[in-house]
């Protein structure tokens, strides 16, 4: 048990830390911002450590972090092949597809109001829905490598998106419009110089969204049927062969990989929308 | 009527690319048999061939509604055969799962609010809890909670609807909790008020329209949610269940028909919350 | 918090099963391939041992042998291949009971491909199902000197889902099925036996035992749970004769128990007839011949075997013994 309260006493003693850190200036910018947080992810690492060592689990139940991190270590060239089938091949390129696909639907019925009236709650609706379901039925259609992984993504990501950039292309107000009407623009002109800009705020919400959408889609569809590599595939076969710290290996990397690729649309979205009011500090 | 015209039409060209998507996705199957069975089809042969296949590739409407319909209405509304059922253990999974986002996504939002460390420690592993693939934890989930006595999948069914709805709640009540500006504020302290009043009469009211705001989404998550919990672990009852037997049983109509069942849920389930939050506005004076 | 996730912890190891509960968690989804379990409960053979079973439905992502580490179940439906992996990972299990004595598992190819025999397969696609369930044919292979990686000369193997799409879609050229289920669905299909050709596990010298019970070693050395485990065998194996002599009432037991309700009369039917045969011949005692074949056929798992040594105490008559006594 002495393994329990050691971890519980650190648990305390980082918590305790934190408040003070919390309360300094440096925690407010550069390092210390990552700081609070980091220290608060290890302290959960290292009760679950002392939980799974204090009380005996079973590492067929629960395998303690350390074990997860030798795991980690030492089967680097399966992960990455993982990785690279599921994210680099299945979610990545369905997530462009699926985004562009939707950005180019969104300009195509841009211009008619009709289509657009028509389009946009039904895609509002079918962006509600439990598409993962239609997995099974993608992986039928499109075989079972990577084509069907990134068709799932795509149809995953596709409505989202469009529901997003239509309502973002209605975002700038009618005295900007007007404005560009008196100068004279074209329809393209508008669009480029100040509505596509204006919709980038929405954009951004829909690709956040859409890029967490992409993982699980990826993920799932791989549990009806893939060749004998992929993150999914090896969740699914290492539960059944009890290689539950190569569950929970394949588990960080995907969590590292959607942290990276939320990160990515957050630091450029942060660039592209400078402007807009949530970007200020 | 004006509104109703552009989503019908557009319908009316989803089924018709529909249909055109069956003829040609089940016309292979129909070649290949003629071909085993070593005779020549022409396309008028193949076209009404493609319409009422068993195991088509892409049933056709009339395929899924005849199969939905057969689910809804076909038999009394406690039969394990009925979709009602399935739909309705499938709406309890999302209701526990939604009930309990929403109170996980406030509570945490309150602290957060509240507590400077909790804002800086948790928020960011909030996210990050949101781009780990539930899919992937969802048998730890299971085991889990077996593990800690609890029988049965209810509970981490609710778990993983609860991991998923919590979130958009947890971010519009940090937002709406924080709507109050600083003038709003410095009034409550020259009144003297104290925290909880200040949270009470102040914060709370104000993060309403937020709080509505979210559930829409939350709700919609829950249900995915509760669709995943069901789908791999332990079919037994509920819409993904049904999907996941009707895939593993070669029976693509009844995937079919619970996949448009689990989308007439979600439908009911959005304007149900729409409802509810249009009257929540209405009750505190904000035009609807 | 986490006083009361210890607490919880400490109640789960402490709780357990009260004597005559008995928990028993399945392999699959509800289907005839558990008829006997079913009609155990239905016909009250179960209830006249003095048991109280309730019996767990499993799916694709539950693996009967975690479910019995983290005690949620007293007794699982497992193969043995993984039954005897989780073993060697520090899961001591012990077969208690082989109600299958054969196997059902096999290849089923389309004639179109060209293959005939097992050394067609070179350069093929073929589907096989993990989970615990590749082991058989990574021996297979490895056996007939395949390599499974996709190199040219090998085979390429595609994880399958949990139907017969890749066979009927071309995707693979041989899938995996059993001779009591997916087998028969290929054939609904509408593809007739005669564009098929099959190569059955147990023709190829290379079946294991598949569906068998599997409680943990330590709860083993209870007597009031030996006593409890002796009445449930028994039980069992008086509804799998029953569920033998009777297919079609059996089958109709098992669908009044499928809580999906997507399960057909005619699938489960065909399905009891198959699942007899493979029933057949077992009066519940595990054959030592088979135990050693299924082990001998693992150890020669090729370059990722599933067990690297020969097991031991991995089984026992110690209950069928006593169970089929009187």
């Amino acid at each position: 048990m002495s393994a329990l309260w050691i971890a519980v006493a650190v648990w305390l003693g980082a918590w305790a830390l934190n408040v003070w850190l919390a309360g300094q200036p440096l925690s407010r910018r550069g390092f210390g911002r990552a700081l609070v947080p980091l220290i608060f992810g290890a302290t959960v690492l290292v009760l679950w450590e002392g939980l799974v060592r204090g009380l005996g689990v079973a590492p067929v139940i629960l395998p303690a972090p350390s074990a997860i991190a030798a795991k980690i270590s030492t089967s680097m060239p399966v992960l990455w092949q993982d990785f690279a089938q599921t994210i680099l091949r299945g979610a990545i390129p369905g997530f462009l597809i699926g985004c562009g696909a939707a950005f180019l639907t969104a300009i195509a019925i841009d211009r008619s109001p009709f289509l657009q009236r028509g389009l946009l709650p039904i895609g509002n609706f079918v962006a509600a829905l439990p598409i993962v379901g239609l997995a099974p039925i993608l992986v039928m259609w499109f075989g079972f490598d990577w084509q069907s992984k990134a068709a799932v993504v795509v149809v995953m990501v596709f409505f989202p998106m469009l529901v997003n950039i239509v309502a973002g292309l209605q975002a700038s107000e009618r005295m900007q419009r007007d404005l560009m009407a008196t100068w004279g623009a074209s329809y393209w002109q508008s669009l480029i110089k100040l509505r596509l800009p204006a919709a980038m705020p929405f954009v951004f919400n829909g690709l956040k969204i859409a890029s967490t959408l992409a993982l699980i889609g990826a993920i799932v569809a791989e549990f009806f049927g893939s060749p004998i590599y992929g993150m999914g595939f090896r969740i699914s076969t290492e539960v059944g062969r009890l290689g539950l710290d190569m569950v929970w290996a394949e588990i960080a990397v995907a969590a590292l990989a959607g942290s990276a690729f939320y990160g990515l649309i957050a630091l450029i979205e942060r660039w592209v929308t400078f402007w807009h009011p949530s970007q200020r500090h | 009527m004006s509104r109703a015209l552009p989503v019908l039409t557009v319908l009316a060209g989803i089924v018709a690319i529909w249909y055109a998507a069956a003829v040609w996705m089940n016309a292979k199957w129909v070649y290949d048999q003629a071909e085993r069975a070593g005779q020549q089809v022409t396309w008028a042969e193949v076209i009404p061939q493609t319409m009422n296949q068993t195991r088509p590739l892409l049933p056709p409407s009339h395929q899924v509604g005849a199969e939905l319909w057969k689910g809804l209405f076909g038999q009394a509304v406690t039969s394990k055969r009925s979709l009602v059922y399935h739909g309705y253990v499938t709406f309890k999974g999302t209701m526990t799962g939604f009930g309990l986002g929403i109170i996980v996504g406030v509570l945490l939002a309150m602290a957060i609010v509240r507590f400077r460390v909790m804002d800086q420690s948790v928020m960011p592993w909030a996210i990050i809890s949101q781009t780990i693939p539930i899919v992937a934890l969802a048998p730890m989930i299971i085991t889990l909670s077996s593990q800690l006595g609890i029988s049965g999948r209810d509970v981490p069914k609710a778990i993983i609807a609860a991991y998923l709805s919590f979130f958009p709640v947890l971010v519009s009540m940090v937002k709406g909790l924080r709507a109050p500006d600083q003038m709003q504020l410095d009034l409550l302290k020259t009144y003297s008020a104290s925290q909880t009043e200040t949270f009470l009469k102040l914060r709370l009211p104000a993060s309403m329209p937020y709080f509505f705001a979210s559930l829409k989404v939350a709700v919609a998550a829950s249900l995915v949610g509760t669709i995943v919990g069901e789908l791999p672990t332990g079919a037994i009852e509920g819409l993904g269940a049904r999907m996941l037997i009707g895939s593993q049983f070669g029976e693509p109509l009844i995937m079919w028909a619970a996949l448009f069942a689990a989308a007439i849920l979600a439908g009911l389930l959005i304007v149900t919350v729409g409802l509810v939050e249009r009257l929540a506005r209405r009750r505190m004076g904000v035009p609807a | 918090m986490k006083r009361l996730i210890t607490a919880a912890f400490l109640a789960a190891a402490a709780s357990g099963a009260s004597a005559e509960d008995v928990k028993l968690q399945l392999k699959w989804v509800t289907q005839a391939q558990f008829a006997g379990y079913y009609v155990a409960k239905d016909k009250g053979f179960y209830e006249e041992e003095g048991l109280n079973v309730t019996i767990l439905p499993g799916g694709p992502d539950i693996a009967p042998t975690q479910v019995i580490a983290g005690g949620g179940a007293d007794v699982v439906v497992e193969w043995m291949p993984a039954a005897l992996a989780a073993r060697e990972k520090g899961l001591p299990l012990v077969n208690i009971a082989q109600p299958f004595k054969s196997s059902g598992m096999m290849l089923t190819c389309l004639k179109e491909t060209g293959i005939k025999e097992p050394k067609d397969f070179a350069d093929k696609t073929l589907g096989v199902w993990f989970f615990g369930n590749e082991y058989p044919f990574l021996s297979w292979m490895s056996q007939l000197g395949f390599k499974t990686d996709g190199s040219p000369g090998g085979v390429t193997v595609l994880k399958q889902g949990f139907n017969v799409d890749p066979l009927l879609q071309k995707q693979a050229a041989c899938i995996s099925t059993m001779t009591y289920n997916e087998y028969w669905q290929v054939i609904d299909a509408g593809i007739s036996p005669d564009d098929l050709v099959t190569f059955k596990y147990e023709d190829q010298g290379v079946a294991t035992l598949e569906d068998g019970l599997y409680v943990l070693e330590d709860r083993l050395a209870d007597p009031a749970f030996q006593e409890t485990m002796v009445k449930f065998v028994r039980a069992s194996m008086k509804g799998w004769k029953y569920a033998e002599e009777n297919p079609d009432e059996a089958a109709m037991i098992v669908l009044e128990n499928d809580q999906t309700g997507a399960q057909t009369e005619a699938h489960q039917k065909r399905m009891m007839g198959e699942v007899a045969k493979l029933t057949a011949g077992s009066n519940g005692a595990l054959d030592p011949a088979d135990y050693e074949r299924t082990v001998a056929t693992l150890l020669a798992g090729g370059s990722d075997p599933v067990i690297s040594k020969a097991p031991e105490g991995a089984w026992t008559h110690m209950i069928t013994d006593k169970a089929l006594a009187n």
